[in-house]
């Protein structure tokens, strides 16, 4: 039997309009949420090689606040059997390593043959999770995969490399990240959104996966933020419209010599 | 804790990677400001014969971590005795998948705190001081180690965030790492390795990018862009629509699972900007956008929007420019 755990991370919408608590912290319950939309090309990449056969079960598991659940139930809707969630006051704030940590604790005791993420969260963009994840785990790490095989006991992932790619492999079990190459996710259909209200979905503490709040440094987080801002204005776009294209071309000759690039 | 500043030093083919150099340079500076030595940590085929002339860049010294050629993360448990016996302030890593993976596996293996990527970087008050654009360029935040976080502070780089040094002389005093097992790392290996017949440009290190998108249209559709580009020096890039059409490979694919670049001139042929494209190219010092859609969302953020043809214009763009040259 090989399985595989799919981690995934509740993130505010590209859209929606991000707020700061007072201690400067991402206001999560403020804003629209979604699945990290690359967490969906592991989602897809999982649900793909459950439907080849080669793997018999597709677990979800989160860290997050309570409403993280919500993101869990949309990700049952595209398929998998089960999800599991690691909710806990004392994780408020909580950086990489401390997210590294209670993902490999909760991992631990799930004990996959895989461990799949996707490259990177889109609030934060750091890609730290997986390599930390590993390190914490003792296992080999995966990386920034095009597409994920599984064989013979041994994960295999497609990587580029400097012009062309390379298959890098190692024997299961493994912590593996997957790019936005493995394929478009699917959508989830009305009968799987039904179905997902019937599948398995268990919150943990951290004291279910055997961590104190000691063994995350006393604390959450390791860094702190001091400062949130606005980016700089930008001066306002010069537009350049209803010119012919010998005139357009003067225009952005013009713009680029007084400014020296060429 | 010393006031030193480490950094990854990526060799390839015998060479230092363009990575290593903007590193070397960005830790003799944050070393200047915590009274330390620039450190190289070097690794990559080629790096024990080369870890010297990183002097020249602005490393002091230099610890060998590995001269082999499997997968970086190969040298973690190396990079983490290394840091151990350093024990330096802060660890400079590049944002480039190779950097992030030996950062993270630093950050598990050490429980220490992770900034970045950074768009900017110092020491204030002997501690790292980040500054980094958070989700998705809407938030700038500075950040800094919690009281009592265990050193080093790793943090992320991206590319062109510093300058090479140039005319640098002086060999960087080298050491080996300390022996250690690779562990888990070590076995993940390369099964199979497919080159290119021809070698992709870094993106990275290009100074000036005409990147196409979807309204590029085909293959054929690039070399118009390729034309522009050669005419200034640069460099060619895509959007993800474009690699994902086969159209351009994915090496040059440039957004939030692409290359993230910094030239001094981005040039956008028929590319509409979203946000995933936007973050990839945001930090670009100057941004001149061709479309025909009045309404595409480049429009927004490029310094200069021209709304055309791009096929009618770029080749003419390319001719001006090499009259003007001439």
């Amino acid at each position: 039997m090989t399985s595989i755990v799919v981690c995934i991370k509740q993130v505010p919408a590209t859209t929606a309009e991000k707020r700061y608590t007072a201690d400067l912290r991402l206001d999560r319950a403020s804003a629209e949420s979604v699945i990290n939309p690359l967490d969906e090309y592991a989602i897809e990449q999982a649900l793909k090689l459950a439907e080849s056969g080669a793997l018999d079960k597709v677990t979800y598991l989160s860290m997050g606040p309570e409403q993280a659940a919500e993101a869990l139930r949309r990700a049952l809707a595209m398929g998998g059997d089960e999800a599991y969630l690691v909710t806990d006051d004392a994780l408020a704030g909580a950086d990489e390593w401390a997210t590294a940590r209670v993902l490999a604790a909760a991992l631990d005791k799930l004990a996959p043959d895989v461990a799949l993420m996707g490259m990177a969260s889109d609030d934060a963009r750091g890609s730290l999770v997986p390599g930390a994840v590993a390190a914490i785990r003792g296992l080999p790490l995966l990386s920034y995969g095009a597409e994920l095989t599984l064989a013979d006991g041994a994960a295999r992932i497609r990587r580029l490399s400097a012009s062309g790619f390379d298959i890098i492999e190692a024997p299961l079990p493994v912590v593996a990240s997957v790019t936005d190459q493995v394929g478009e996710p699917r959508y989830a259909s009305l009968k799987g959104i039904m179905a997902a209200k019937r599948k398995p979905l268990e919150t943990w503490s951290l004291a279910d996966i055997g961590l104190a709040a000691d063994d995350l440094h006393g604390a959450a987080a390791l860094t702190r933020v001091i400062e949130a801002r606005p980016p700089e204005a930008k001066p306002p776009t010069e537009r350049v419209a209803d010119v012919d294209a010998d005139e357009a071309v003067t225009r952005i000759v013009d713009w680029l010599a007084a400014r020296k690039l060429v | 804790m010393s006031t030193d500043v480490a950094f990854l030093a990526e060799f390839a083919d015998g060479a230092p990677a363009r990575s290593a150099l903007e590193l070397a340079a960005g830790a003799a500076e944050l070393a200047g400001q915590s009274g330390g030595a620039a450190v190289a940590l070097a690794y990559g085929p080629g790096a024990d014969a080369g870890a010297a002339g990183l002097g020249a860049a602005g490393a002091v010294r230099a610890v060998v971590l590995g001269s082999g050629g499997g997968p970086a993360i190969g040298h973690a448990a190396a990079l983490a005795a290394a840091v151990g016996q350093v024990e330096p302030l802060a660890v400079l890593a590049p944002a480039t998948p190779n950097g992030r993976d030996l950062a993270a596996a630093l950050v598990g293996l050490l429980g220490v705190p992770a900034f970045g990527p950074v768009r900017a970087v110092e020491v204030a008050d002997g501690r790292i001081r980040s500054e980094q654009a958070t989700l998705q360029g809407s938030v700038i935040t500075v950040s800094e180690p919690a009281e009592g976080a265990p050193s080093p502070s790793i943090v992320l780089v991206l590319a062109n965030t510093f300058t090479p040094v140039e005319g640098g002389s002086g060999d960087a005093e080298v050491s080996e790492a300390p022996s250690s097992d690779a562990g888990a790392f070590g076995r993940a290996r390369i099964a199979e390795s497919h080159p290119a017949e021809a070698a992709v440009v870094n993106l990275e290190e290009a100074s000036v990018i005409v990147a196409g998108g979807r309204g590029v249209g085909s293959e054929e559709g690039f070399a118009p862009l390729q034309d522009l580009a050669a005419a200034l020096g640069g460099a060619v890039g895509a959007s993800r629509a474009a690699a994902d059409a086969g159209w351009i490979a994915y090496q040059l694919q440039i957004g939030q699972t692409g290359k993230v670049v910094k030239p001094a001139l981005y040039i956008a042929c028929g590319i509409s900007g979203a946000i995933q494209h936007r973050v990839g190219m945001q930090t670009a010092e100057h941004v001149v956008a061709i479309n025909k859609d009045p309404d595409a969302p480049i429009g927004e953020f490029a310094d200069l929007f021209v709304v055309g043809d791009l096929f009618q214009i770029v080749p003419k763009l390319t001719q001006e420019i090499k009259r003007r040259k001439a």
